[in-house]
């Protein structure tokens, strides 16, 4: 269906994601390490598209990190992914942030689509097993893809999506889930 | 439960955004442990919005890494936690199994430096229990020195409260007291008045007193200059002689006979003299005459 699917490293990422969560369990700090060069790209990359500054996303992610390693202990392997957890983990952190800073004042009017850290593109470099940002925006629709990216990016309810969008709430509802499905498709 | 259904409710979705509520959260959780199916979806759904965010990712400025990791590790080392399980043991176990995975080669050198310098099992217990003593004591220190800052308190207030009645009593009785020189000066310069002045009689030569009468108004103040002290239970009352009979103008208070100060008297409509006499307390209906002490005419 796709160029890009998600077939030869699923199998290695998934072993070496294990032991790193066995390092981590063993409170093994040489651990973070090696945390970091796997998932600091993508965290970063997300941080950043939320909190919009260079200077804060690396204090949100050092300040995650933190946490991670602290709330280590509450992280059930059975219910997800490691990479899932501390995405989430840095995530509200993120959000956190820019609601404590009364960033949603000033910015919650301004598209997401004009803020610069939109405009980097993903690292050419990065892992094979994951599709490219073009390639998804492409499969998504416009509406689509504001939607998860409020919800996603800009911590929204789904109530505030529809009264920012002024849409109906069952209208974002559906194309949330119907966003969701699409990214689903593309990687299965 | 139709498992497809809820599948295609899109709750999942909901879920791995984020945007349900704790209580819709722990019960998809309940509803994935039960049934696989869901389990395997939602854990569908959670890689393909996983792979969005890291469609999304940015390499940091290499010089962060050093940064972030040394902040990382000073910020769990400032939070007290025990480093107790670092088994050497472990860490080249794990080195050696991961050693042909490419991602998980150990750190590099210098990051394990910064890593085993970590100096820590044996100071920080009794370090940790040091400053947990520190602690009490500031506490304790601190929560004495309330008390006693709240117990001054608490004085001050009184005192100030104390301080602020009798500053006000004071300012009331300055108050009547200005009130009663403003009328007694205002007597003494008033041309309505008359003054008489009362000598001594024979009995008490060195007696002398003063009235002020106003005819119009009937007024009549009582001036003392000298008076020999009544004995006790009595006291000095005025006389109005009108065509030579006494009239009583009233008993003249202590501080009056004292010469402390004016007093008004009762009105007396007509009068061509004024004496005293010393009387029991509280005034009689006629003048006992041979305790007269002062008389003058006007």
């Amino acid at each position: 269906m796709l160029p890009v699917s998600a077939t030869t490293p699923e199998s290695v990422t998934l072993e070496t994601e294990n032991l790193l969560v066995q390092r981590l369990r063993d409170r093994d700090e040489g651990a973070m390490t090696i945390f970091y060069d796997k998932y600091s790209a993508a965290l970063y990359g997300v941080i950043l598209r939320i909190v919009k500054k260079e200077e804060l996303a690396e204090d949100v992610l050092q300040e995650a990190m933190v946490k991670i390693w602290h709330s280590f202990p509450s992280y059930d392997a059975a219910k997800g992914r490691l990479f899932t957890w501390v995405m989430n983990v840095c995530r509200n952190l993120a959000i956190d942030k820019i609601r404590s800073r009364q960033y949603r004042v000033g910015s919650r009017t301004q598209p997401i689509e004009e803020s610069a850290a939109l405009r980097q593109a993903a690292e050419p470099s990065f892992r094979p097993e994951h599709i490219g940002l073009q390639e998804m925006t492409r499969q998504l629709n416009p509406e689509q893809r504001q939607i998860v990216d409020l919800l996603y990016f800009g911590g929204f309810t789904q109530s505030e999506v529809a009264e920012e969008l002024n849409l109906p709430l069952g209208t974002v509802k559906t194309r949330a889930r119907a966003a969701i499905k699409v990214l689903s498709k593309l990687i299965r | 439960m139709n498992i497809q259904e809820y599948i295609e409710s899109g709750i999942l979705e909901e879920y791995a955004l984020g945007v349900l509520s704790e209580m819709e959260r722990s019960e998809v959780e309940r509803v994935a442990e039960e049934h696989p199916e869901v389990a395997r979806e939602l854990l569908q759904v959670q890689h393909s919005l996983d792979a969005y965010a890291e469609a999304h990712a940015v390499t940091p400025p290499d010089d962060m890494r050093e940064r972030v990791l040394r902040g990382w590790q000073e910020a769990i080392r400032n939070s007290g936690e025990q480093q107790s399980q670092v088994p050497p043991v472990t860490a080249p176990q794990m080195v050696a199994s991961s050693a042909p995975e490419p991602v998980a080669v150990p750190a590099p050198p210098q990051e394990n430096g910064v890593v085993r310098q970590l100096p820590t099992a044996e100071p920080a217990p009794s370090r940790l229990k040091w400053l947990i003593a520190a602690s009490v004591a500031l506490l304790v220190l601190s929560g004495l020195g309330n008390y006693l800052l709240y117990s001054r308190l608490q004085e001050t207030e009184a005192n100030l409260e104390v301080a602020q009645t009798e500053q006000s009593r004071y300012a009331a009785t300055q108050q009547a007291a200005l009130k009663e020189r403003d009328q007694e000066l205002a007597v003494l310069r008033s041309a309505d008045f008359r003054s008489v002045e009362l000598k001594g009689t024979p009995k008490a030569p060195e007696a002398l007193a003063r009235v002020y009468y106003n005819p119009t108004t009937k007024a009549v103040y009582v001036d003392v200059r000298n008076l020999p002290a009544p004995p006790s239970g009595k006291q000095y009352q005025l006389w109005a002689l009108d065509n030579g009979k006494p009239v009583d103008a009233g008993v003249l208070a202590t501080a009056t006979a004292a010469g402390d100060s004016i007093q008004q008297m009762k009105d007396i409509a007509s009068a061509q003299a004024f004496a005293m006499t010393v009387e029991d307390v509280g005034g009689v209906a006629s003048p006992t005459l041979s305790t007269m002490t002062v008389i003058g005419n006007l």
